[in-house]
C-alpha cells in the first residue's frame, strides 16, 4: 500500500499534459533540443571545438563558420554545441547528485531519531548560511578552477536545501495512517523509507531540481566568464561570452551567439519546471488553480 | 489642489528628480579642471620602497617622495635628469657626489630633506632581504658631508649605478626620523612626504587621490590633483575610458587591432615597444621535468609564431632573451625553429610519451590566449597541458618559497615582468639566490652568476654584449625557459594630454602635461 498510486499524473499522462500546454511544450522542446545537442555534439559540431587556427581568428559569420571564429580561430558554433555538453553535464550531474544526497539525508533526518535530526538540521542550516557565489569563489581559489570543483561547490550549496525539503515532507508523512499501518505490520525502517516514504517525497524534489538546473547553468557560465569555471580549452558558454566581451568591438557576434543558448536553456528548463510543478503538485490541482 | 498620482505623473516627476540629481556636480563622471585621471590595473600594497611590489606601489612614491634623478619618457630615450639633487657628479669611478635641492621639506615637521635621509634610504635596502637590494649591490656607504651634501661610495666601479639605483623603486628617499618613528618600515601610510604631491585619499580597490603639495618648491606639475582609478580588466578599462571615466589608460597588448578599428573620438593611441618581457618558466626541479630531454622537447614543440600572431597580432617579434631589443639583445634563440618530430623523439627517449603538465597562468585575456596556444601546440607533440588560470595573489604565491614547498613542484608558469633599461636589471631575477623568489625555473648556474657579476662592472660594450649573450644561452640551454616576446606597450589618452611613460611601462604622472 502506498500513496504513489494516488499521484496526480503518471508518466504518459504527464507528457500528454505538457504537450497540450504551449508553455510546457516549448519548455519540453527546448530541453530535449539542448539534451540532444549535448549528447550528439561530436556529430553536430562542424569542427573540433578546441582546434586553434590563429591565422583565421575573429572571422565573421560565413558559410564555413556560421557563427564565426574566436580569438584563437576556433569555430564558435562548434564551441557553442560542445558548450551545451559542458553546461548540461555540470548541471545534471551536480543537481542529480545533490538531489540523491539531499533525498537520503532528508529522509534520515525526518525519519531518524530526534538527536540525529537536530544535528543534521544544524549542519544543513550552517551550510545554507553560506552565500553561494562567495563560497564558490573561496573554494575555487583554494582548489583551483575546474569541472570537479564546480560540481563540488554546487553539491555543497544545494544539498542542504534539498535535504530540508525532503525532511519536511518526510516529517509530514511520518505519522500518516499508512505508515502507522506498515509499522504495525512490523515493516523495517529501511522498507518504510524506501518503499513508502521515498515515492511520496520524490515528486516535489524532481520539480525543485528541474527549476534549479538553469540556476546551475547560469552559475557555471558566470564562473567560467570570470575564468573560475571550467578550465581552458573546455568550451563553455560562459568563457565564450568572456572571449566575446574582450573582442566586443569587432566581433560582437560571439557575445550574441553565446548569449542565445544561455537564454533559451534558462527559458526551457524554467518553463518545463513550472509546468511539471503544476502537473505533479496535487495541492495545486485540488485547489483548481491549474 | 488635489494631488493626483497616476502613472504618467509619476514618470514625469521621477524623470525630473533624476535629471536634477544628475545635474549635481558629484554625479558627473569627469572631474574637469586640473585633475589628472589615470587608470591603473591594481591597487597598491606597499608604499615603503623596501617592499614595493606592483605598479601603483612605485607610481605613488614617485609623486609623494623624491629621487635624486628622474627618468624621462621611454619614447624619447629615457633621459636621466636631476630631480631631488640639484647637482650630481662622478668624482671618481666609485664616488658619486650629490647636493640636494634647497627647499625640499618633509611633511609633519620633520624639517628639510637631508643627506642623512639619503644615507638611511639607500643603506637600509643595500644587502637586505628587499627584492630591490640588487639596486645597491655595489653600494659601500653614503658619506654625509653636511645637511645637503653627500657622497655615494661604491665598492667597485659600476657605471650603470645612477640608472639602476637612483630613479625608481629603492631610489625613493625616505625621512629617516619619520620612518624610525613608525618602527623602521611601513606599508600603506607614508610617515613623511616631500614630493610634488601628497597622499590624500584611498578608497580601497577603487581610487587613490593625490593632491598637490603646497610646500613643493620644485618645478610645478600641470595638475592640482591626480586620481588613480583601479580597474583590473583591460576591456572594462577601455569601455570606461570611452565613457570618459579617466584621461589615460594602458591597454592589453592584444587590443591593438580592436582599438585601431574604432578609435574613440578625441583620443590618441600610444603604440610603442616596451621592456615588459614574457616567457614560459619550465621548473627544472619538478619531477616530470627533471630530465633535460623533456625540457628540450617542450622548447622544440613550442610554436613561437602562433603565439605572436594569436596574442600580439604579429606586432612584435619573438624575444631572444630577457634583455630588451637593442644593442645588447641576442640575435636569435638556440631553439628558434619548431621541430615537433624531434620533440616527440626526445620524449620517447626519455620515456615521457604521456607527459601531462600543469601550466599556471594569470587570468587576463592575453595570458590565457598565450596559455591556450601553448597548450594546443605542445599537444601536437603529445604533451598534455592543464591550464590553471590563477588570480593575482595566488599566482605570485605559487613560486614563493615563503608560502610553503609548492614552489618546488610547480611545472610550467607563464610569466611576465616589467623590465629595466640596463640588461642586468632583467637578468638579476635568474640568479641562484632568486630561486623561490622570482627564479621559478630553479635555474642554478654558477657560470651565469659569475657572468652577472662581471657584466655589471664591465665598461666595454662589446664585452658586456658577449657576456649577456652567453648568459641567455645558458638560460635557454638549461631548458628552464622559453622566451616569448617583449610585449608592445598600448595605451590610450585624451588628445590634450602629453603623457610620460617610463621604460617599465608605468606612467609618471608628475611629468604629464596639458597641451
Amino acid at each position: 500500500m502506498s500513496c504513489v498510486d494516488e499521484s496526480p499524473a503518471r508518466a504518459p499522462g504527464l507528457i500528454r499534459k505538457l504537450a497540450r500546454d504551449p508553455v510546457g511544450l516549448a519548455g519540453l522542446i527546448l530541453v530535449l533540443g539542448f539534451l540532444s545537442m549535448a549528447v550528439f555534439a561530436p556529430y553536430l559540431a562542424p569542427y573540433d571545438p578546441i582546434k586553434i587556427d590563429v591565422l583565421n581568428k575573429f572571422q565573421p559569420p560565413s558559410p564555413a563558420h556560421p557563427a564565426g571564429t574566436d580569438q584563437l580561430g576556433r569555430d564558435t558554433l562548434s564551441r557553442i554545441i560542445f558548450g551545451a555538453r559542458t553546461a548540461l553535464t555540470i548541471a545534471l550531474v551536480s543537481t542529480g547528485l545533490a538531489g540523491v544526497f539531499g533525498l537520503l539525508l532528508g529522509m534520515i533526518a525526518g525519519f531518524g531519531p530526534r538527536l540525529l535530526d537536530n544535528f543534521l538540521v544544524l549542519v544543513f542550516d550552517a551550510f545554507s548560511s553560506l552565500p553561494m557565489i562567495m563560497f564558490a569563489l573561496a573554494v575555487i581559489t583554494v582548489l583551483g578552477p575546474g569541472t570537479n570543483t564546480l560540481i563540488f561547490v554546487i553539491l555543497i550549496v544545494s544539498i542542504p536545501g534539498y535535504a530540508r525539503l525532503i525532511r519536511a515532507q518526510t516529517l509530514s508523512l511520518k505519522n500518516s495512517d499508512f505508515i502507522m499501518a506498515e509499522r504495525t505490520m512490523g515493516a523495517s525502517h529501511i522498507r518504510i523509507i524506501l518503499w513508502h516514504v521515498l515515492p511520496n517525497v520524490v515528486g516535489p524534489l524532481v520539480i525543485v531540481l528541474s527549476m534549479d538546473i538553469p540556476v546551475v547553468i547560469m552559475l557555471e557560465a558566470g564562473l567560467s566568464y570570470l575564468n573560475l569555471g571550467v578550465r581552458p580549452p573546455t568550451p563553455s558558454w560562459g568563457n565564450i561570452l568572456y572571449d566575446g566581451y574582450t573582442s566586443l568591438r569587432f566581433a560582437p557576434t560571439m557575445v550574441i551567439v553565446a548569449g542565445i543558448p544561455l537564454v533559451l536553456s534558462t527559458i526551457g528548463f524554467t518553463f518545463l519546471g513550472e509546468r511539471l510543478r503544476d502537473a505533479l503538485d496535487p495541492k495545486i490541482q485540488i485547489r483548481g488553480l491549474r | 489642489m488635489k494631488w493626483m498620482t497616476d502613472r504618467r505623473r509619476f514618470m514625469q516627476l521621477g524623470g525630473a528628480a533624476l535629471a536634477g540629481a544628475m545635474a549635481r556636480p558629484q554625479f558627473a563622471w569627469a572631474v574637469e579642471g586640473s585633475t589628472l585621471r589615470l587608470r591603473v590595473g591594481g591597487d597598491f600594497q606597499v608604499l615603503d620602497p623596501f617592499g614595493i611590489i606592483g605598479e601603483l606601489d612605485d607610481i605613488i612614491p614617485r609623486c609623494t617622495q623624491v629621487t635624486l634623478v628622474r627618468l624621462g619618457d621611454a619614447r624619447e630615450g629615457s633621459e636621466l635628469s636631476l630631480w631631488g639633487a640639484e647637482k650630481m657628479e662622478w668624482t671618481s669611478p666609485t664616488t658619486l657626489a650629490f647636493t640636494l635641492r634647497e627647499g625640499l621639506n618633509w611633511t609633519g615637521d620633520y624639517g628639510p630633506v637631508t643627506a642623512e635621509d639619503v644615507k638611511f634610504s639607500f643603506e637600509r635596502i643595500a644587502g637586505s632581504e628587499s627584492a630591490w637590494a640588487y639596486q645597491f649591490d655595489y653600494l659601500d656607504h653614503v658619506e654625509v658631508i653636511d645637511e645637503r651634501n653627500g657622497i655615494i661610495h661604491l665598492n667597485a666601479a659600476y657605471p650603470p649605478f645612477d640608472l639602476i639605483a637612483l630613479p625608481y623603486y629603492a631610489g625613493h628617499i625616505q625621512c629617516k626620523a619619520a620612518v624610525e618613528a613608525v618602527g623602521g618600515s611601513y606599508t600603506t601610510e607614508i610617515p613623511a612626504q616631500c614630493g610634488p604631491y601628497l597622499f590624500d585619499n584611498w578608497e580601497q580597490n577603487r581610487k587613490v587621490t593625490l593632491k598637490a603639495n603646497p610646500d613643493w618648491t620644485g618645478p610645478k606639475p600641470d595638475f592640482d590633483t591626480i586620481e588613480f582609478y583601479i580597474v583590473a580588466d583591460d576591456q572594462t578599462a577601455l569601455l570606461a575610458y570611452e565613457a570618459d571615466a579617466y584621461d589615460f589608460t594602458s591597454l592589453a597588448p592584444n587590443s591593438l587591432r580592436q582599438v585601431k578599428s574604432s578609435m574613440p573620438s578625441g583620443a590618441t593611441l600610444i603604440e610603442a615597444p616596451s621592456t615588459r618581457y614574457t616567457w614560459l618558466t619550465i621548473n627544472m626541479n619538478a619531477e616530470p621535468l627533471k630530465d633535460p630531454r623533456v625540457r628540450q622537447a617542450i622548447q622544440l614543440a613550442y610554436d613561437g609564431e602562433a603565439v605572436l600572431q594569436g596574442a600580439f597580432d604579429g606586432a612584435v617579434p619573438r624575444a631572444t632573451g630577457v634583455v630588451a631589443p637593442g644593442p645588447y639583445s641576442r640575435p636569435s634563440n638556440i631553439y628558434a625553429k619548431r621541430d615537433v618530430e624531434r620533440a616527440r623523439a626526445l620524449l620517447a627517449e626519455a620515456g615521457a610519451e604521456n607527459l601531462r603538465l600543469s601550466l599556471i597562468s594569470q587570468s587576463d585575456s592575453t595570458s590565457l590566449t598565450i596559455a591556450q596556444i601553448i597548450q594546443a601546440t605542445l599537444g601536437e607533440a603529445g604533451i598534455s597541458v592543464d591550464i590553471q588560470p590563477t588570480e593575482s595573489a595566488a599566482y605570485w604565491a605559487a613560486g614563493d618559497k615563503t608560502q610553503g614547498d609548492g614552489y618546488k613542484s610547480i611545472e610550467l608558469v607563464l610569466m611576465n615582468f616589467a623590465g629595466g633599461l640596463e640588461p642586468t636589471e632583467n637578468l638579476v631575477w635568474f640568479m641562484p639566490d632568486q630561486i623561490g623568489v622570482y627564479n621559478w625555473s630553479f635555474f642554478d648556474n654558477s657560470e651565469f652568476a659569475d657572468l652577472y657579476a662581471k657584466a655589471s662592472l664591465e665598461p666595454d660594450t662589446e664585452k658586456r654584449k658577449a657576456m649577456f649573450h652567453r648568459m641567455e644561452d645558458l638560460m635557454e640551454e638549461s631548458g628552464g625557459f622559453i622566451f616569448i616576446a617583449f610585449e608592445p606597450y598600448i595605451a590610450i589618452h585624451d588628445e590634450n594630454l602629453r603623457p610620460s611613460i617610463l621604460a617599465d611601462g608605468h606612467p609618471d604622472p608628475v611629468m604629464f602635461r596639458k597641451i
